[in-house]
């Protein structure tokens, strides 16, 4: 791999050190640059002791910016695990989607404990985020093992240490939590300081929001409204007044939203970030907008059922 | 049909969910890389050195409140060199101009080679990761080693204009101050807004870069590397004079620094 990079190049001076420094799988993560290529790497972590995640063991890919460290890396999980969804970039403030607060000082081992400490926590609506249930996560933990990565050939049974009862628990746990804890701490701080920065979107969004509230003493409308609102502040409240307010049917609903509607959801989102790289902010605020007005149709829609005295058989 | 209906309303919600703050991040990164572009495209990290006199053009002619403590300023300064608008500028501005007066001064700098090379060992036992610190300490010590061999100023600015070279440099600077607030964090403590441990705020304010500085960031770096600034204050403040802080208070300052709101220049007698 030497012959190939420009050693003189700060990345990858600092990979190459990373590498060897991680070359060796510990008990609870492991991760390596792919052969031929040494700004992808994959990674391997050991779910959490104590938690749902508890004997399993997780498989994703880093990739790494020409700028690293001035740049986070991208984090991005390939084993269904019922915390973070696969395929796709994490949002926590170390990856990608919050670039101001990562810091250079910090390695592919940092985000890697991040990572596992980051499991446990709640996924609270946050991109790339799942609530799943202890039941589902238990059942994935399980199945994890089973993975085996085609890019890299990595098999989940080998790819780290055997936990020892000496070795248990003790290198990596304090560290993680208190990595986690501030870092979840960070995504609240840096989003809120973000939409400051951004006026545009900010002025186009509330617009959308003040539609949304004006629709009469609608309970959920107000709901979505705060959501809308509080999505700028921080991942980790919208879930919260939502579920609350919902019946359980309608959480039920939700939740089989999450699970099924997922294929039928991903379609929307590849238009987002081209929109955004392209024009910016007017597109993707227009597609806001449109969004937004489609979700008050649907309330409306719903407004004029209820209204009609309707009988439904609430019975599945 | 309620329950089909309901479902439909649940997905846009939590596909609102995701879109906003898919948008909002997309959207903010677009436009900080877009403004971060015009920035670097038309200012450079470290100027030339300017004549003072330039300052008058930034400001309206009847606006006498600058106009006024220009003048006062070019009582004690003649020239200016500018840096980049980058939430960078404090640290990349005093780690020019400090180098820049260690070219002719080598007693200063090989007590600075000393503190430098020290400092790294700080904050290695402060707990700071060895091998992902040295290369921006190393970095540094190049720097302070091209100084030794007495190179041209041009050189030196140079070097500074080259981003891996200079953003390396802010990293170090911005971890030794973090390290020196951690270290004395009983003192530093109580200068910190927002119930934050000083840990909490070197991690959101003080290593990430662009954060700006401030007060406290300056005293730390100065106590961290004993030497010397003298920061001028020009704002929108009565009194027609512009007003200095030396950090540390009793010291001699060896790096002069214009402030104004948000921003750092270099300044030369």
């Amino acid at each position: 791999m030497e012959g190939k990079y420009n050693l003189k190049s700060p990345a990858v001076k600092r990979l190459m050190k990373e590498a060897a420094e991680l070359r060796d799988p510990t008990e609870h993560y492991h991760a390596q640059p792919l052969e031929d290529n040494l700004f992808e790497w994959h990674f391997s972590v050991r779910g959490p002791p104590d938690s749902d995640f508890d004997g399993g063991i997780y498989h994703g890919r880093i990739v790494l910016p020409p700028e690293y460290p001035m740049k986070p890396p991208s984090i991005i999980l390939l084993t269904p695990n019922g915390r973070f969804e696969i395929g796709k970039k994490i949002c926590l403030s170390i990856s990608g989607h919050h670039p101001e607060t990562w810091q250079p000082s910090w390695s592919i081992r940092t985000a890697l404990i991040a990572i596992i400490g980051f499991m446990p926590t709640k996924g609270e609506g946050a991109i790339g985020s799942l609530d799943y249930t202890p039941e589902e996560r238990k059942a994935l933990a399980k199945k994890s093992q089973d993975f085996c990565c085609e890019m890299c050939g990595c098999s989940m049974r080998t790819a780290l240490l055997e936990l020892t009862p000496n070795s248990e628990r003790q290198p990596v746990d304090p560290q993680a939590q208190q990595l986690a804890q501030q870092i979840s701490f960070k995504a609240e701080s840096s989003t809120s300081s973000s939409t400051s920065g951004s006026k545009e979107t900010a002025s186009v969004s509330q617009t959308g929001q003040q539609e949304t509230s004006s629709t009469p003493e609608d309970s959920e409308g107000t709901a979505q409204a705060e959501q809308a609102d509080s999505v700028s502040e921080s991942a980790s409240t919208p879930a919260a007044p939502t579920s609350r307010s919902l019946s359980p049917r309608q959480r039920r609903a939700q939740n089989r939203n999450q699970n099924q509607n997922q294929p039928q959801r991903r379609p929307t989102y590849p238009a987002f970030p081209a929109a955004a790289q392209q024009d910016g902010s007017h597109t993707g605020s227009a597609v806001l907008i449109v969004l937004l007005t489609l979700a008050l149709a649907a309330l409306v829609f719903r407004r004029i059922y209820l209204a009609q005295d309707y009988k439904f058989d609430y019975e599945l | 049909m309620a329950d089909e209906e309901q479902q439909q309303e649940g997905m846009s919600q939590k596909e609102l969910d995701g879109l906003n703050c898919l948008a909002y991040d997309e959207a903010i990164i677009a436009q900080q890389d877009r403004i971060q572009q015009e920035i670097a495209t038309s200012i450079p990290l470290v100027s030339e050195q300017q004549d003072l006199a330039i300052l008058k053009k930034e400001y309206a002619e009847d606006d006498t409140i600058y106009q006024q403590k220009i003048r006062d300023l070019q009582k004690k300064y003649s020239f200016i060199r500018k840096t980049r608008p980058d939430g960078n500028c404090f640290y990349r501005a005093f780690g020019f101009a400090y180098l820049e007066s260690l070219l002719d001064d080598s007693k200063e700098l090989h007590r600075f080679k000393a503190i430098a090379a020290k400092s790294k060992l700080d904050l290695v036992s402060q707990g700071f990761t060895e091998f992902t610190i040295e290369d921006f300490h190393n970095t540094f010590m190049d720097l302070i080693e091209v100084c030794d061999k007495q190179p041209s100023v041009t050189e030196l600015l140079n070097s500074f204009n080259e981003q891996s070279v200079s953003d390396y440099l802010v990293v170090y600077l911005r971890l030794v101050t973090s390290g020196y607030l951690q270290r004395e964090d009983e003192f530093f403590q109580y200068f910190i807004e927002g119930g934050r441990t000083v840990r909490e705020f070197c991690q959101q304010e003080v290593e990430p870069m662009s954060k700006e500085s401030d007060h406290i960031h300056i005293i730390a770096l100065a106590q961290a590397l004993s030497v010397c600034i003298l920061v001028e204050y020009m704002d929108r403040g009565e009194g027609g004079t512009v007003n200095h802080h030396i950090f540390p208070e009793d010291g001699e300052p060896k790096v002069f620094l214009l402030y104004r709101p948000g921003h750092y220049d270099i300044l030369y007698k």
